[in-house]
């Protein structure tokens, strides 16, 4: 009787492991903003990464082997960013790991990967810091500082703007967009006249409002996300300030239209996003985001979605599980995805167009392009 | 024109913060509870607010049912939450408060989503223009007048009626109140609905200026709130007014002027730390 | 092991970080909403040394010294307001001390310090410095409440007007507390600072302050081994089991206010009033239960 259950025992367990091992399963790492008061992103991009491994997956996975994002909420806080990269990497051992997040969590995890050597994709977090933790980390997105400089070119030749206003959001997504803009101004004849400040839990803007519209600037640049930027605008355009707002990819969502109503006709925005765009992967994209959601695409979702698509063709390149070579196949890769053509510099920073949309009857459009490789070069080192 | 708008603009704000912080210096005044739940009450008017608008087109309605139902909310919350713990030290009641209103956070994130709601059609948004280039929104215009209306209404109650000069006698000797036939319990009810009430009107109003209600809305309020009333010496009504329109015009002027300095919530908490350690008792705080 | 490893030294800093306020908080009354800032005051000032490669061991005093500091000035303070007041002028010093580092470059702002280098011990050398320093305060804590000055503090705890009437030096007995708990909470701070490698003014908010009281109120207010048991329990259960990750928050202030309503003294009290309905044949020797 003894003999027969140790048997059976054995012969189950062997069939068990079996059974777990034909369905070997790659992990891709991904930390998000799930609750607190990025919230309402990280669901967007976790959606978006969501579609991009399902679509993998459907299309044969990597050689057979299914892929599973491993998800866990940081809340857009560097400290609960840490923890989460320290748990990635040694209890779920991932392959490789996207953030989704913000770029204060993004920065701290971003030194954990590399030391590591894992593999680290910031989806679309901007600060210039993040590349610079090491060779094992990317960014599909710009860096903060180009896009600015894109804001300046812009309001300088485009809109032919000469006085202007900077109202930044005191975080290092505000700043080192900030900090672009200012680089760039003078070459397009741009006076920053005034230049405030505010918290990311500010709503109200009433004395900033009422201190800008004194200064009667030619545009506006004000930084932050659509939570910030929705009553920001608002209350503006409420004050009776007419001249041209100009965002950046922190408005990209439908959300700011709801919150800012009609005072978001008009706004112009840099971001990665181009809803009208022609390409037929931002098409597709954006058809299967709204039918698995039933939510409009935004920047974030795309630059997910960019991002496991980009770590997808380098598994699919390289062959292998080992991360060097992921690491070395992620570097020389080149992938036309929602947000772009995708390929890196010796930082890991790419080079793509700037998008510049605009809202029009309640929904973001085209308005132009902007592709000067030599103002949109990303830093190299 | 500038120091005009900043002024108005400040006493918007610190209209606001009248409502909210006057709720929490009931419950103190009759408890000697630090109720920092009462945010979650305001956060819970402004959705309601959001949603009864969208419902149903009618921003009064909208109010009236934002008002009501909070109130009542603020009632249920003094009998599960507070009473069982009124024998116990004040930190048990401030902790579970604190506890309360960090777990309704979440609760408002699970229930309406983490993305916060708009109205639809938002109310009240135009503008006149007083004089030259002096705007004033509709919204902000309402938020001084029905401060305004709410806090006289509140002072003829507890001036004029009966009601009213129980709670009063309440407050200032409970036992003595008891003994001319008071209903304790009753006073202590009435306390809440009105001071929840008010921070509901707080959170429509708000979700009017913004137009935007999110599940951390109040988190700034509560922690602001507590430094008014602490400011304004607790327990006085009065001294809570005081403090609310002083910071609300500090804050407008601050965020401009020494904005570099310090963040718009610390301006309040500085100023707090100031006044405490000239004035233990507050602005307008009695005894110690 | 790597990550058992990471595991533990989160813990043990968070034992050390919740002994400290015990010691101003449970021990001495004296209630504080702001405790994180010392935390804070220890690891930038660790971080910011650690950068310009002063060696690890020798930030820890450094950072102790400057929370100290920081503490003996809030003490002082302290001494001016009572009970509610100090909730509120505590937590006002959270929030200042936030505040202040948000908008200066010099530490580094709203972005922070990232890029911490390593203790230079390894990770296992790291764990067993921390459990070393936290298993150390644990016993100068115990030894401390049997001794005359943990009798003082239990008698200001108690009643502070008695106290003073009986002769003692309240105020003096007072600083002493908050200056033994800053100064430790910024030995937990410098080894925050290199087991997180990063530090931003998000870490050291109201959250944090509140976080770290739960943990001595859960643990029961004065217990020793009771705010050891919840500081080390709460600082890694969300990490432990993923379904509490997702409603962390919602869990830890459920958890604190079921403690509050129906056992306010804690774990320790929860103990302490099971071990009472077992029958004893040894009469009780009336050790310090609170």
């Amino acid at each position: 009787m003894k003999k027969a259950k140790i048997i059976s025992a054995v012969v189950m367990s062997g069939l068990l492991s079996i059974a777990t091992g034909h369905a070997s399963s790659i992990k891709i790492g991904f930390n998000v903003p799930l609750t607190g008061f990025a919230a309402a992103d990280g669901k967007s991009a976790l959606n978006g990464a969501e579609l991009a491994v399902e679509q993998a997956n459907a299309a044969g996975g990597i050689n057979g082997d299914s892929i599973v994002l491993v998800v866990y909420d940081d809340q857009a806080s560097p400290k609960e960013a840490v923890p989460i990269a320290q748990k990635l990497i040694e209890k779920d051992e991932v392959v490789a790991a996207i953030s989704g997040s913000y770029s204060g969590s993004t920065r701290a995890a971003a030194g954990i990967f590399q030391e590591a050597g894992v593999p680290y994709i910031a989806a679309y977090a901007v600060h210039p810091d993040i590349t610079r933790a090491g060779n094992y980390v990317f960014r599909t997105s710009f860096v903060g500082e180009v896009q600015g400089r894109a804001g300046a070119k812009l309001m300088g030749e485009t809109l032919g703007a000469k006085k202007v206003s900077v109202i930044t959001l005191k975080n290092d997504f505000g700043k080192s967009l900030a900090a672009g803009l200012k680089q760039a101004a003078s070459n397009y004849g741009i006076t920053i006249v005034s230049e405030y400040e505010y918290g990311i839990k500010d709503r109200q803007f009433g004395p900033i409002v009422s201190k800008v519209k004194s200064d009667k600037p030619d545009a506006i640049y004000a930084t932050g996300y659509f939570f910030t930027a929705g009553p920001l605008v608002s209350q503006l355009r409420a004050a009776g300030i007419t001249v041209p707002i100009i965002g950046q990819e922190g408005y990209d969502s439908q959300k700011f239209i709801d919150i800012a109503g009609a005072a978001a006709e008009g706004t112009i925005i840099t971001t990665s996003l181009n809803r009208d765009s022609a390409s037929i992967e931002t098409k597709n994209f954006i058809r299967e985001f709204e039918s698995k959601t039933g939510n409009k695409a935004d920047m974030v979702a795309a630059s997910a979605h960019t991002a496991v698509k980009v770590i997808v063709a380098a598994m699919r390149q390289s062959g292998s599980m080992d991360k060097a070579a992921l690491r070395n196949a992620i570097s020389a890769t080149s992938v036309v995805a929602a947000t772009g053509t995708i390929s890196f510099n010796a930082l890991g920073e790419v080079r793509k167009d700037v998008q510049v949309q605009i809202v029009k009857d309640g929904n973001w459009h085209e308005h132009s392009v902007i592709s000067d490789s030599k103002l949109l070069a990303p830093p190299n080192e | 024109m500038l120091y005009l708008e900043l002024f108005i603009q400040g006493l918007v704000q610190g209209s606001i913060y009248a409502l909210i912080a006057l709720g929490l210096t009931l419950v103190y005044g009759l408890l000697r509870i630090l109720h920092v739940a009462h945010a979650a009450l305001f956060t819970l008017g402004g959705y309601i607010g959001v949603i009864v608008t969208n419902a149903t087109g009618s921003f009064t309605l909208a109010m009236l049912v934002a008002m009501l139902v909070v109130g009542l909310a603020g009632m249920l919350m003094y009998k599960l939450a507070y009473e069982p713990l009124l024998s116990q030290p004040p930190y048990v009641s401030l902790i579970a408060s604190i506890a309360l209103f960090i777990a309704s956070e979440e609760i408002f994130r699970i229930a309406f989503g983490p993305y916060g709601l708009s109205y639809q059609t938002a109310p009240l948004q135009g503008h006149i223009e007083l004089f030259s280039g002096f705007y004033l929104k509709y919204a902000e215009i309402l938020v001084m007048g029905l401060s305004t209306i709410l806090m006289i209404a509140l002072a003829w109650l507890s001036m004029q009626t009966r009601t009213g000069v129980a709670w009063r006698a309440t407050v200032t000797d409970p036992d003595m109140a008891r003994a001319f036939g008071v209903k304790i319990q009753n006073v202590r009810y009435l306390n809440f609905f009105i001071g929840s009430s008010f921070a509901a009107a707080a959170g429509v109003l708000v979700a009017l200026l913004n137009n935007l209600v999110e599940p951390t809305m109040g988190s700034v309020a509560s922690y602001k709130a507590l430094a008014i009333i602490v400011l304004g010496g607790l327990g006085s009504i009065r001294g809570t007014l005081i403090a609310s329109l002083l910071l609300g015009v500090l804050e407008s002027f601050g965020t401009i002027y020494i904005g570099h300095l310090l963040d718009r919530d610390a301006i309040a908490f500085a100023f707090l730390i100031l006044v405490l350690m000239i004035r233990p008792q507050g602005l307008m705080g009695g005894k110690l | 092991m790597s990550y058992e490893i990471t595991l533990m030294t989160t813990m043990a800093i968070s034992v050390l970080f919740a002994l400290s306020l015990n010691f101003i908080t449970g021990f001495c009354g004296q209630i504080s909403l702001g405790h994180a800032a010392f935390l804070g005051a220890g690891a930038y000032t660790s971080a910011m040394l650690s950068k310009a490669d002063v060696p690890f061991l020798f930030t820890i005093p450094v950072a102790a010294i400057c929370a100290a500091m920081l503490g003996a000035i809030i003490g002082l303070a302290s001494l001016r307001v009572r009970h509610d007041f100090l909730a509120i002028t505590t937590m006002g010093v959270g929030f200042l001390f936030v505040g202040i580092i948000r908008q200066q470059d010099f530490f580094g702002g709203e972005i922070g310090i990232a890029g911490i280098p390593s203790s230079g011990f390894g990770k296992g050398g790291f764990m067993l410095i921390c459990i070393a320093l936290a298993l150390t305060f644990a016993a100068f804590s115990l030894y401390v409440r049997r001794s005359w000055m943990g009798f003082v503090f239990k008698s200001i705890a108690d009643n502070e007007d008695v106290t003073r009437v009986l002769g003692i030096d309240v105020s003096r007995y007072k600083l002493i507390a908050f200056i033994i708990g800053t100064g430790t909470a910024g030995v937990a701070g410098a080894l925050y600072a290199h087991h997180f490698r990063f530090v931003g003014p998000d870490s050291f908010g109201f959250v944090e302050s509140i976080s770290v009281l739960a943990m001595v109120i859960v643990g029961g207010i004065g217990s020793v081994w009771g705010v050891i048991f919840a500081a080390a329990l709460l600082s890694v259960l969300p990490m432990l089991v993923q379904f509490i990750d997702d409603y962390k928050l919602l869990f830890y202030s459920g958890l604190l206010f079921a403690m509050m309503r129906f056992s306010p003294d804690g774990i320790a009290g929860l103990c302490t009033r099971l071990f009472s309905y077992i029958p004893r044949r040894v009469p009780d020797n009336g050790g310090n239960n609170r």
